[in-house]
């Protein structure tokens, strides 16, 4: 067995007396999708911001790439390979679309005070770099003809997207995605899904995705994880989840459990 | 000598705990840290001057009455033309908009009542009393009196009536306040009118103890500190967090040094901030994703 | 493009006219004017862009103005060598105070740094041996190749200069990735710090930047004012840099010196009511944030002469 690109050993989380995440063990494998669901309330959102360091863990380990990465600040976590999503987007509202995904690029096209101040030749080409790299992920992602527009005036479907594209800009070996579907049609649904195919395929990213719409789940993950009162309660491929009646009856409550079990 | 010090330092505890209870009402109902509220204080007590000076002959009492009136227009003045405009602005616009308010207030007072110190009647008897081996002046412990008085009257409104719950909620969250049929702005009008008559009760209480002039309500930064120190969302906190302000400036004041005492009390400011966000008697706070 | 070549040389001719043409009376208020726009232009930096309010700004000022007279006054350090040096020693202690932002924000970034400026005016006024205390301290002229300069005519070939360099050089700076990252912390911090972005770093850096930009304008405004009294460096100054900033328009750097021009300006033409003046500032303060929180710089004239000048000296889009 190769070993996981992320590792999340017995990870708990508490705030005061409420247990967030209780005791969670999870991986993902090199090039797979890995998908967590779970009702509201679950522990999913607090799963990723354990894993990127917005909270700190009260016990268990996280490694990724073989290195524990728990109890580091957010940003080296995001440049050790890992970025992410925000389920509500977190976008830098009045900057344009494309100045939202420069953001990620900027330690790849860096340079100090005095090229800044001075603004020569050098200092254009490391600009226009950046700029191309950020067109080309904005128009992976079918943003391409929005580069100008504030993200905040963007519509909900394209601002999704444009998070995605911030993400891609940091360049991660792994990509947590919090809740993409949320709110979105089943076309758009559809789209989504190729492009989180097609990364995998052409860039090797692995994925983890946190979500409770079905449709995406089932039709991209590799392997299922069931968070329920901040426990794992079931983990699997797709289909064998579906069928898991701890699962059912999680979603469901116990009647439906039964009544599907018997 | 040390009962003295406790038993004097109690009387500037409890101005702090005053001024620090407007600033908790304020944040705990409206979720803003009201910065002008010190100058507010001051504003309080020159309205007594200046409604004497309007009617000639008007006795101090029905003066008093009148600022509380002023006060409470003030208050929903405050509310309506700068805080509900501002409902939606960043915390920052928020912050520098009560700063500017309370400088309105300070050069309002410096323009037309001039910037020197007024004299201002007290309330009780300034003669000391002995009480069991200390000497105990009643006009500061009316000023006790008063703070002890005022946080039972929130305290018991907060914590144990519908209507003081109905205002947390509407604190909260305020779509979900609305749907259970809570009008936010009404509360959020209430209490910015309350807490704006508690800050002139506070100004006739303290101008005759400190001196009457427009820069009283850098007081305010006391009340603040008070206020951090006891945990900003507790009521008692605000009281607690004055007393011990006041009992610790008094013994610096007396034991190291008189000129250490401001600056002990900004340094406890930042440490506090520092290390204790959330106070002695604050609940701890998790921010959301 | 021959516009900004043309512009330059139109400064450059204007720079060295207006001594010829203006009275000291008008020399001294333009002086005025940029060693304020230097305080403001911290402030811009460290409030505007990276969202962090800072009531410190005052704080940095007294500093600079007190620590480079006490150089020169005490070790006989010129004012010229002096400034630089305790402004890099504020911009350290500005860089400490901006360690804070990871654990204080908002309201209680504003209570702390007022504590700080509490602390600095009232260390001034009890460390009577070295600042003259309550009394306040004269400061040494600015001696510079063997020639003092005085007036508002001499120090205004020192104070524009610099000011100007300051303003350009931040522009160039806030349309650079640094002030790119500053603003993106500044609408979300938690996604800055999840796209890879040392915000605390960033944050600190502004705080560093503020001071820096505070001391050198205390440093350049007390010889202008000759005399440093304690009783000017507390929070009303502090509250009057960040209505210079609000007035002006927080995140522009041509704002700080619209706005600088407004309150220093403002008094020669209310002559008569002297006393209103410090209720006007206070007034346009509340006005501005409540009407117009973009201030004056957002105006579209302004803001098209603006484009117009960023066109021709700016990167190619």
């Amino acid at each position: 067995m190769t070993e996981a690109l992320l590792r999340i050993e017995n990870v708990s989380v508490r705030f005061g007396g409420l247990v967030a995440l209780d005791s969670v063990t999870l991986e993902v494998a090199p090039g797979s999708i890995q998908a967590v669901i779970g009702p509201n309330g679950a522990g999913k959102s607090t799963l990723l911001n354990v894993i990127t360091g917005l909270y700190t863990a009260s016990g268990g380990s996280i490694l990724f790439r073989g290195e524990r990465i728990d109890g580091r600040t957010p940003h080296a976590i995001t440049r050790r390979g890992i970025a992410r999503t925000f389920q509500n987007t977190e976008l830098f509202g009045e900057m344009t679309a494309l100045e939202n995904v420069m953001i990620s690029l900027d330690r790849f096209y860096a340079y100090g005070g005095v090229t800044a101040a001075w603004q020569g030749r050098h200092y254009r080409q490391i600009e226009t770099s950046a700029r191309d790299e950020a067109r080309e992920l904005l128009a992976l992602v079918g943003l391409a003809g929005d580069e100008n527009e504030a993200a905040a005036t963007l519509p909900f479907g394209k601002q999704r997207r444009l998070e995605i594209a911030r993400a891609l800009a940091t360049r991660p070996g792994l990509l947590l995605l919090d809740e993409p579907a949320a709110g979105l049609r089943a076309a758009e649904i559809d789209a989504l899904n190729r492009i989180l195919l097609d990364l995998r395929a052409q860039r090797q990213i692995s994925i983890l995705v946190i979500d409770h719409v079905m449709p995406l789940v089932m039709a991209i993950s590799d392997r299922i994880a069931v968070l329920n009162f901040g426990r794992k309660i079931a983990e699997g491929t797709p289909d064998a989840v579906r069928r898991s009646p701890d699962v059912i009856a999680a979603y469901l409550g116990e009647k439906a459990a039964h009544a599907v079990g018997s | 000598m040390l009962a003295q010090v406790l038993v004097s330092s109690v009387t500037a505890g409890a101005v702090y705990a005053l001024i620090a209870l407007g600033f908790v009402l304020i944040h705990k109902g409206t979720g803003v840290v009201h910065f002008g509220y010190g100058d507010q204080v001051t504003f309080g007590a020159y309205l007594v001057l200046i409604a004497q000076m309007a009617v000639t002959g008007l006795p101090f009492w029905p003066a008093v009455f009148i600022a509380l009136v002023v006060s409470a227009l003030l208050g929903a003045l405050i509310y309506g033309g700068f805080m509900w405009p501002l409902r939606n602005a960043s915390l920052l616009a928020k912050i520098i908009a009560s700063l500017a308010l309370g400088t309105v207030l300070r050069e309002f007072v410096r323009a037309f009542m001039g910037p020197n110190a007024w004299p201002f009647p007290f309330l009780l008897s300034q003669t000391a009393v002995p009480v069991g081996g200390v000497l105990v002046v009643p006009a500061n412990l009316a000023i006790v009196g008063v703070s002890l008085g005022i946080l039972a009257i929130l305290f018991l409104l907060f914590e144990k009536t519908l209507f003081g719950k109905a205002i947390m909620a509407a604190c909260d969250n305020r779509i979900g306040a609305s749907l259970i049929g809570v009008r936010v702005s009404h509360v959020f009008l209430l209490i910015w009118v309350v807490a704006s008559v508690l800050a002139t009760v506070a100004g006739v209480l303290v101008a005759p103890l400190l001196t009457l002039s427009p820069d009283m309500g850098l007081i305010g930064i006391k009340g603040f500190t008070a206020a951090v120190l006891g945990g900003f969302n507790s009521l008692p906190g605000a009281v607690l967090g004055g007393i011990l302000l006041g009992i610790l400036e008094a013994l610096v004041g007396t034991y190291i040094s008189s000129a250490l005492k401001d600056m002990i009390s900004y340094g406890i400011l930042i440490a506090v901030i520092l290390i204790r966000p959330q106070g002695l008697l604050g609940g701890l706070l998790v921010k959301k994703v | 493009m021959p516009l900004r070549p043309l512009l330059f040389a139109a400064a450059i001719l204007a720079f060295f006219a207006a001594p010829q043409l203006l009275p000291e009376f008008y020399l001294f208020q333009i002086c005025l004017i940029a060693g304020t726009a230097l305080a403001v232009l911290g402030l811009v930096v460290v409030t505007g862009l990276a969202g962090q309010i800072s009531l410190a700004q005052s704080a940095f000022v007294a500093l600079g103005g007190y620590g480079a007279s006490i150089l020169a006054a005490s070790w006989g350090v010129p004012l010229w060598a002096g400034i630089p040096v305790v402004a890099v020693v504020v911009a350290g202690l500005g860089f400490l105070l901006g360690q804070m932002t990871l654990r204080v924000a908002g309201h209680y970034l504003a209570l702390a740094t007022l504590a700080v400026t509490a602390i600095v005016q009232l260390a001034l006024i009890h460390w009577e041996a070295l600042t003259g205390g309550a009394a306040g301290m004269a400061v040494p002229p600015f001696e510079i190749m063997g020639r003092a300069l005085t007036s508002g005519r001499e120090l205004y070939y020192v104070i524009v200069p610099v000011t100007a360099l300051f303003i350009l050089t931040a522009q160039n700076l806030i349309a650079s990735r640094f002030g790119r990252a500053l603003t993106a912390i500044r609408q979300s911090e938690t996604a800055a710090e999840a796209m890879g972005l040392d915000v605390l770093r960033y944050k600190a850096a502004a705080f560093a930047a503020s001071a820096f930009l505070g001391a050198v304008a205390g440093g350049l405004l007390a010889p202008l004012s000759t005399y440093l009294d304690p009783a000017q460096y507390g929070i009303t100054y502090a509250i009057y840099f960040l209505a210079i900033a609000v007035v002006g328009g927080m995140t522009s750097p041509t704002g700080a010196v619209i706005g600088s021009a407004v309150f220093v300006l403002l008094p020669n033409y209310l002559q008569a009511f002297q006393s209103y003046l410090g209720l006007v500032f206070a007034l346009l303060l509340l006005g501005f944030i409540v009407l117009r929180p973009n201030g004056l710089s957002s105006l579209p004239w302004l803001r098209q002469a603006g484009a117009l000048l960023h066109r021709t000296t700016g990167p190619k889009p």
